[in-house]
């Protein structure tokens, strides 16, 4: 005989806490207790039951675990802010008293981190407790990098303080350059939000978007206390993560950073990465080769051939030495890539007959080399941010760009004869098509080639051609990508193909539904409407033709047990009225011994029809073409038929949980295809209109 | 003011008018002189602008006789030339003639002359035209005092005298001054104290010497004796004896406690020394923040059970990209449909876009909102965790044989039988199979060939009613069909040409044989001795349809609508909805006897009812239960819930442990009468009311028919063991009959011994099935 249960103290009502409950029982306030949760990763939930958990509670009421809450009582943060909440009171009361020295005493003592940037407290043990291991914290870091890459290009304002921008910024780039110096980009996406790149640093996927450089729009109702709350985590926790992976492969942290470049919108080029062992720098000859190049082409407004030599000699010894310390770098690099723990083993069957399953490799080609080769220049209407980004992470080391791009470049002379690729993104441009190498001078820039101008030996492609080819892991080819030339869809490529999904990567024919194109050849129209529409109607025929002619039946009078196929061609003929349906059916006896033909059948139907109208049978010679297709067609619906009706004999026999069940499933794989579907029909109609002007 | 202290001084205390002697040494004695010669002559000197003239408080006390002379003595004394002459009047008396004084400002004459009114008892405005107001008493004008400009100026270069009020004095026309000792009454009235002349409410504990010696301007204070309730004296002496106490000779130990506890923190460095807070700031500012590797020993934990991780935002698909598959960008009508719709109703937050080249793209309005929206689900939303179905829906899916495994089973309508007009209510085969008999509302019986399809007989049995059921008796050795018709069961042998003789003469005797039996048995009787109708009335239905082969007629008290024979073919039972205590009535063919056997029925309506086809049961339909009774012992067996609103009719499995029900809610309800009263199986292939449902006599099948005008066939395979349940498999459904008025198929049978039906359709048709 077990104890009498009392209320309350079990399951939902004893597991479930309100938010005002949860607020009083912490002594805080609703903004403490939000940056609380914030920090501690504390969510609503919601009880199997809102009744249980509280009586009075409504649809609006939220529930927190009361485990969470407990939890939370001991945190050493919620003491932080209790005595701010006392110095606040102390400020005020100072003042009302009128006592501006002690309040400003106390004031002095008050931390104001939405101003000073830097808070009494740090939330160093919070990012440990979150993150018990370093691959959770990573699991973690796709909000932590769209957050801090979206401020660090918000401008700064009462909400976002500067300083908080900058160190986002700082953030950001100093984990760019782990990205750069490890190799782990992998995948990149331009989209119409920003830039969405895709990096693999220990096995995790982390996935971020970062957005255009433009002053971003605030709209609506947007309070930036909850954002900077945020912020406030996740700088801490990128800065220990930038600490871990800096270190995991031998880098000290932080780089050292030059601020006088940084002025100068130097952007990456503003760190220099060090070795730990070394302490030596290990970009340093390729930004003072940059340097050089730089000050070269400054010198080199007006070509002077002597300065030119030695300028050539001297950028030949640097890059002697580049290529020594290069090789040095790999030496010392090598053995900690060893080391690394994302490092792989190949997997081959030691003994014959095991299942051969896909190797834990990231891709065949080595991402660290795929640019290694190019010296690439920027035109100054590219973007330069991602491009340098992605272009050093896939292993090129000499990018250079125009002047007003800003500081940091390996030349900024577009004439530099090392360059392989340059980047443009401008279209061609008619006037100027006449003018041939007239030196167009431009005051603003370091521009010295005239428009549509180019520079022999070099291969000039618009930007996607650098996302598509790390996406496809090769360099692609250029002849779609020139300028000027219309480029081929930016694919994202971190679309999955599941089954009966459309994917525009495949021919059209390779994923069209049995049928689907037959009915769309015979219905189609040649406006999008009403094709859409004609679509759209294509399933309520044949929903109409299984339903609106049962005595289909009828018409071959035929003990035949095959015939189960055969009759339901017969039903998807369509067209006849129930009355003619009828008088078919009077006749039906006649017609036992009919052929099975479906096209004599139907002519015969015809020639019946217009008997009993009294009109002359016409018989119309058909395209044999179109006969051919519509018979298709028939055969195809007649199948669509019988598989319909089975699955209503199948489905009469559920029961009704799982019957609903089932039409729960049906509800989301329709919708599916739909959309499939919907795609494919406005691909086809496309296809057809692109074939058109050639036929 | 002069001469007002003077005045007063005589009231006030001796030491105070010593006081104020010392101020009047200064040789303004004569003017005091002068004061007290007031009254006896008239001094015409104007005055002018003396402030201090009131009239209010000066009712000078004409001072005795002796005082004044005394006064003039001292006149005479202190000065050596008069300031008169001595003249002779009119009348030759000694007239004194003072020189004119001239009232130069400063002459701070005491004793000018208070205004005295001259004008009399006229109102003062008289004078408002004239420079002056009224005549001195020799008879000039005496001027109106200066206003205007030249008292400003005058004004400017004096102070303010205290009891100034700048009010004028309504009697003289000059400015109204109050003397202290009035401002002081004033105030007293105001402050409601005590009015009583030189009375300090509030004795001062100061000696009144110290009071005097501060030149306050108290001159009316009377000191009172100032009582002193604490004293104000230190004692020198001690007033205790107690030796002073240890502990001011010992150094405190609390003291060392708090200053042990500073030591302390400074030695641990939590008070710092001071800095000036710009130096401060700038050692702040210069503070980066320390990292380390915080998962330096890091230990695998397995989250909580109750943690649910933040989902990740999907990550982008083609129709994001800045440059999309063209199929991906929407058509003009998506377009106006995204734009038209709500922000919160659009599936998707943003339309896609395409441009022709990276620096076209421009910025994302919404970005920082998106943010913001993805950081408040991480902390404001709810978490749920929801188990995704990942099954297959195919598994979900009953497995059923192939139909093709199941034959032979009717499917396809073979013959078209017409000829009755309106509906066919009724069709049966008969017991050998090779006639059809149907029955509709045109009120006929008709036998149709089964083969040719050819009517071959038929009879008219009513003109206004229809034939609602048409049933053959089962055994084969006779022909008899039994047809309802309104209130009356007619029993007729189909005379036909190929039917053999002998069966036709078997048929007659069993249908006549009960016209011998106990006539006159019993006559029922009600309680009142009135004779009372039988239950059924048993009479040939006359010689013209008698011509045609209905041989007998039963005639029950209401309307029939169900008829069903017993195997052997000796009872049949009819149900009569409308009959209330006599509904369900047993006919006895061979004693022509009719029965109600269950007067008392519970559940509504009865809807049907049928023999058991094994065993001594009888089962009745209500509408929403069916019974079975126990005929050998009369009493009720059990009862089923097929859980339907309204059953239509039932059929019993030939084996007769399974019993399928027909409902008017569109289903399907197999019943298993071993096992318990809810039923086995429920199944719905029907838009419409199901209307009757019959098992095949010899093969396992079934079939229903409905209103939607479709029939559906089932394989039932029923195995006698009881531990396998009975299978069943829709193998086909059947379509060919009109819905007419929604009513579809009314009546089905099937073949005894092949796989084909019957139908009966409202469209007027019967249709067999093959």
């Amino acid at each position: 005989m077990g104890r009498i249960k009392k209320k309350g103290e079990k399951g939902n009502a004893a597991n479930y806490i309100t938010r005002n409950q949860a607020i009083r029982k912490l002594q805080i306030n609703l903004g403490d207790f939000r940056r609380l949760c914030i920090w501690k990763g504390i969510f609503p939930r919601e009880p199997r039951s809102r009744k249980k958990a509280s009586k009075s509670a409504s649809h609006s009421t939220t529930f927190y675990y009361r485990k969470d809450i407990q939890y939370l009582l001991h945190e050493p943060l919620l003491q932080k802010f209790r005595d701010q909440r006392v110095l606040e009171k102390k400020i005020s009361k100072a003042l009302g008293r009128g006592d501006i020295s002690d309040a400003k005493r106390f004031e002095h003592n008050a931390a104001r981190p939405d101003k000073t940037g830097k808070p009494t407290y740090t939330l160093n043990h919070v990012v440990r407790e979150r993150y018990p291991t370093f691959v959770d914290a990573l699991r973690d870091l796709d909000d932590c990098l769209s957050m801090l890459f979206l401020f660090a290009n918000l401008p700064s304002t009462d909400a976002v303080p500067a300083k908080m921008v900058a160190r986002c910024e700082r953030l950001c780039l100093e984990f760019q350059h782990y990205l750069i110096v490890s190799h782990s980009l992998r995948k990149s996406f331009l989209s119409i939000k920003g830039v969405y790149y895709q990096a693999n640093i220990q096995g995790e996927d982390i996935l971020w978007l970062v957005p255009y450089k433009f002053k971003q729009q605030v709209v609506g109702d947007i309070d930036f206390r909850v954002m900077g709350t945020f912020v406030e985590f996740y700088m801490t926790l990128l800065g220990f993560v930038n600490y871990r992976v800096y270190t995991s492969v031998g880098l000290k942290y932080p780089p050292k950073f030059d601020e006088s470049k940084d002025a100068q919108a130097a952007e990456l080029g503003a760190f220099t990465v060090e070795s730990e062992k070394t302490m030596g720098a290990i970009e340093a000859p390729a930004a003072a080769a940059a340097a050089a190049a730089a000050a070269a082409a400054a010198k080199e407004l007006k070509p002077n051939p002597k300065v030119q030599q030695k300028v050539d000699k001297l950028i030949k010894e640097m890059n002697a030495e580049e290529k020594e310390d290069t090789n040095g770098i790999t030496e010392l690099a090598a053995p900690t890539e060893e080391d690394a723990p994302d490092a792989l083993d190949k997997f081959e069957p030691a003994v014959a007959g095991g299942d051969i399953l896909p190797q834990p490799s990231y891709s065949t080609t080595n991402p660290g080399k795929l640019f290694s080769n190019c010296t690439f220049f920027l035109s100054r209407e590219t973007p330069r941010a991602p491009l340098e980004f992605i272009l050093r992470a896939f292993g090129c080391r000499r990018i250079g760009w125009d002047a007003v791009l800003g500081e940091g470049a390996f030349t900024h002379d577009e004439k530099d004869e090392r360059i392989t690729h340059q980047i443009v993104d401008r279209p061609i441009v008619r006037a100027a098509m006449n003018q041939e190498n007239g030196d167009g001078e431009d005051n603003q820039t370091a521009q010295k080639l005239g428009p549509n101008q180019q520079v022999p030996g070099r291969v000039y492609v618009q930007p996607q051609w650098v996302w598509d080819s790390i996406n496809e892991e090769e360099l692609k080819g250029v002849n779609s990508y020139v300028p000027g030339a219309q480029l081929p869809p930016h694919l994202s490529p971190f679309v999955k193909s599941t089954a009966g999904q459309y994917d525009p990567t495949v021919a059209l024919e390779d994923q069209e539904l049995e049928g689907e194109a037959l009915d769309s050849d015979i219905e189609s129209d040649p406006d999008v409407e009403e094709a859409e529409e004609t679509n759209g109607n294509d399933l309520a025929v044949k929903d109409l033709s299984i339903d609106a002619h049962p005595d289909m039946d009828v018409d071959e009078g035929d003990d035949d047990e095959d015939e189960e196929s055969a009759e339901g061609d017969n039903d998807s003929f369509g067209g006849f009225s129930e009355v003619e349906e009828n008088g078919a059916a009077e006749s039906g006896d006649e017609e036992d011994d009919d052929d099975d033909d479906d096209d004599d059948l139907r002519r015969r139907q015809l020639e019946m029809d217009a008997e009993m109208r009294g009109e002359h049978v016409s018989s119309e010679p058909q395209d044999p073409k179109s006969k051919a297709k519509a018979e298709a067609k028939k055969k195809h619906a007649a199948k669509a038929k019988q598989e319909a009706e089975e699955l209503e004999r199948r489905k009469g026999m559920m029961s009704k949980k799982k019957r609903r069940l089932y039409e729960k499933m049906e509800y989301g794989r329709n919708k599916q295809s739909a959309e499939a579907e919907k795609l494919r029909a406005k691909r086809r109609k496309i296809e057809k209109e692109l074939a058109k002007p050639e036929a | 003011m002069p001469s007002y202290v003077v005045n007063k001084k005589r009231k006030a205390s001796e030491e105070d008018a010593v006081a104020f002697d010392d101020e009047f040494q200064n040789g303004a004695l004569e003017a005091v002189l002068s004061d007290g010669s007031d009254d006896e002559e008239d001094s015409d000197f104007e005055d002018f602008g003396s402030p201090s003239i009131s009239s209010l408080d000066e009712a000078p006390d004409k001072g005795n006789d002796e005082e004044e002379g005394k006064y003039l003595a001292a006149e005479t004394d202190d000065e050596d030339q008069p300031n008169f002459r001595v003249e002779t009047d009119a009348n030759g008396g000694v007239r004194y003639v003072y020189d004119e004084i001239d009232p130069v400002y400063d002459s701070d004459d005491p004793d000018a002359k208070e205004a005295t009114n001259t004008i009399g008892d006229i109102p003062l405005s008289f004078y408002d035209s004239y420079p002056h107001i009224g005549y001195d008493i020799n008879g000039k004008k005496i001027m109106r005092p200066a206003a205007g400009e030249a008292l400003d100026a005058l004004l400017d270069s004096i102070e303010v005298p205290k009891g100034w009020t700048g009010l004028t004095d309504p009697e003289t026309g000059k400015p109204l001054n109050l003397s202290q000792e009035e401002l002081q009454l004033l105030r007293k009235l105001q402050t409601n104290e005590f009015l009583g002349n030189g009375v300090d409410e509030y004795p001062v504990s100061l000696p009144a010497k110290s009071l005097v010696a501060t030149g306050a301007n108290t001159d009316i204070v009377i000191t009172q004796d100032t009582v002193e309730w604490f004293t104000s004296v230190e004692e020198k002496m001690p007033l205790s004896a107690a030796p002073e106490p240890k502990r001011r000779f010992i150094p405190s130990k609390h003291e060392q406690k708090r200053v042990m506890k500073l030591v302390k923190a400074i030695r641990e460095g939590r008070i710092l020394p001071y800095k000036p807070p710009q130096e401060k700031e700038k050692e702040e500012a210069e503070k980066e923040e320390k990292y380390f590797d915080i998962w330096a020993d890091e230990q695998p934990r397995d989250p909580h059970v109750m943690h649910i991780p933040a989902p990740k935002l999907p990550p982008p698909g083609y129709d994001q990209s800045y440059n999309p598959p063209p199929e991906y960008l929407p058509t003009k009508k998506e377009k106006e449909a995204w734009e038209k719709a709500e922000p919160e109703d659009r599936e998707k937050e943003y339309l896609p876009q395409t441009f022709n080249a990276l620096r076209k793209v421009p910025a994302y309005g919404t970005l920082v909102k998106e943010r913001f929206e993805r950081c408040l689900d991480l902390y404001l939303a709810p978490r749920i965790r929801r188990n995704r179905l990942n099954i297959d829906p195919e598994s979900l899916l009953p497995k059923l044989p192939k139909p093709e495994d199941l034959r032979p089973f009717p499917t396809l309508c073979q013959k078209i039988m017409r000829g009755h007009e309106g509906r066919v209510r009724s069709v049966a085969f008969d017991p050998t199979g090779n006639y059809i008999a149907s029955g509709g509302e045109d009120g006929t019986i008709r036998l149709w060939d089964k083969d040719s399809g050819h009517e071959l007989w038929r009879a008219k049995v009513s003109s206004e009613d229809r034939v609602q059921v048409v049933r053959w008796r089962p055994t084969a050795d006779t022909f008899i069909l039994a047809a309802v018709v309104g209130e009356d069961v007619v029993l007729a042998v189909p005379q036909i040409d190929s039917l053999s003789g002998e069966v036709e003469n078997t048929s007659r005797e069993v249908l006549d044989n009960g016209f011998g039996y106990a006539k006159n048995a019993t006559q029922l009787t009600t309680a009142s001795g009135a004779r009372k109708d039988p239950p059924g009335k048993w009479e040939r239905p006359g010689s013209k349809l008698e011509s045609q082969g209905v041989l007998l007629k039963v005639t029950v008290r209401s309307e029939i609508k169900v008829l069903n024979w017993h195997r052997r073919g000796d009872y049949f039972c009819t149900v009569s909805p409308a009959g209330q205590r006599s509904a369900i009535a047993i006919h006895n063919l061979s004693k022509h006897i009719t029965n109600n056997p269950i007067k008392k029925l519970r559940g509504g309506i009865p809807q049907h009812a049928s023999f058991h086809p094994t065993r001594p049961l009888f089962f009745i339909a209500m509408q929403r239960s069916i019974r079975s009774y126990d005929l050998s012992e009369l009493k009720l067996d059990k009862t089923l819930r097929p859980g339907t609103r309204w059953i239509s009719s039932f059929d019993l499995h030939p084996g007769g442990e399974n019993l399928a029900v027909a409902s008017h809610d569109r289903r399907l309800v197999w019943h298993d009468l071993e096992k318990s009263a809810d039923p086995y199986k429920t199944m719905r292939f029907h838009s419409q009311s199901v209307r009757t449902v019959k098992f095949h006599k010899s093969k396992p099948l079934f079939a229903d028919a409905s209103d939607d005008g479709t029939m559906v066939v089932f394989h039932a395979k029923v195995v006698s063991d009881l531990s396998e349940d009975a299978m069943i498999v829709p193998v086909k459904t059947l379509k060919g009959h009109q819905v007419i008025d929604r009513l579809g198929v009314l009546d089905i049978d099937w073949h005894p011994t092949e796989a084909h039906f019957i139908s009966a359709g409202a469209d007027g048709t019967i249709r067999y099935w093959g």
